[in-house]
């Protein structure tokens, strides 16, 4: 018999440092439910993988060169309305939480913090998204 | 061994970066900077995630944040990166 398949959460991992691109995607990589779709090292890079990969979720840079990831948010909540993005950034604080929010970001993970974060904090974006998607479904089990 | 040889582990307060970051504030040739304020970042982010947790980190943790501004200033300045708050 065959097995039910569930479609692996696409991730589009985003930074100018490939070190830490390497790390995040050992991070997901270890994760059943998520498979890297894509990387990309600036904002505008970003932007042209994103509209190809159609990923579920963008782990973003802030600060990169030829685009930030401020910058490149709007574009691409623009582009993919469904995808969740979040800013992966060693800037802190309330500034940084405010322009991530007025960029259309839905959640920033500091880089200092546990790596474990990035995962969980996914894990509660992209659940949000099936609540979503399945709204009659879950008037239907309360 | 001479008195000026700076690579002496006692010059060295936090080892796990601190090599990488002064190697990108002395780095004068425009084509390898790039190259040390990446290993200076990564170096520092491995550390940052060793520290997560830790609470005899804290004087360490403040010289990582001031090592990030400074880094964030050599992206701007000498890199061309653009500016994120404008």
């Amino acid at each position: 018999m065959a097995k039910k398949r569930v479609a692996k959460k696409r991730v589009l991992l985003v930074d100018d440092n490939s070190a830490v691109r390497s790390f995040v995607r050992q991070l997901f990589e270890v994760e059943p439910d998520y498979e890297i779709a894509g990387e990309a090292e600036n904002g505008q890079d970003a932007v042209e993988k994103a509209e190809n990969l159609k990923p579920d979720l963008i782990i973003l840079d802030l600060s990169m060169p030829v685009m930030t990831g401020l910058d490149a948010a709007p574009l691409l909540r623009k582009l993919l309305p469904d995808t969740r993005i979040i800013l992966f950034t060693v800037q802190q604080g309330s500034e940084v939480e405010r322009l991530a929010r007025a960029a259309g970001i839905h959640a920033v993970v500091p880089k200092d913090q546990a790596a474990s974060n990035l995962i969980l904090q996914a894990q509660v974006l992209l659940a949000s998204v099936k609540q979503e998607h399945h709204p009659a479904k879950l008037r239907n089990a309360s | 061994m001479t008195d000026q040889d700076t690579s002496r582990p006692q010059n060295i307060k936090y080892p796990h970066w601190q090599r990488e970051f002064e190697a990108a504030l002395l780095e004068g040739d425009p084509q390898t900077l790039r190259q040390r304020v990446d290993a200076a970042e990564t170096a520092i982010f491995l550390r940052s995630q060793a520290l997560v947790g830790s609470a005899q980190g804290h004087a360490e943790q403040q010289a990582i944040s001031d090592a990030i501004r400074t880094l964030r200033a050599i992206q701007k300045e000498k890199l061309g990166y653009p500016d994120w708050n404008k």
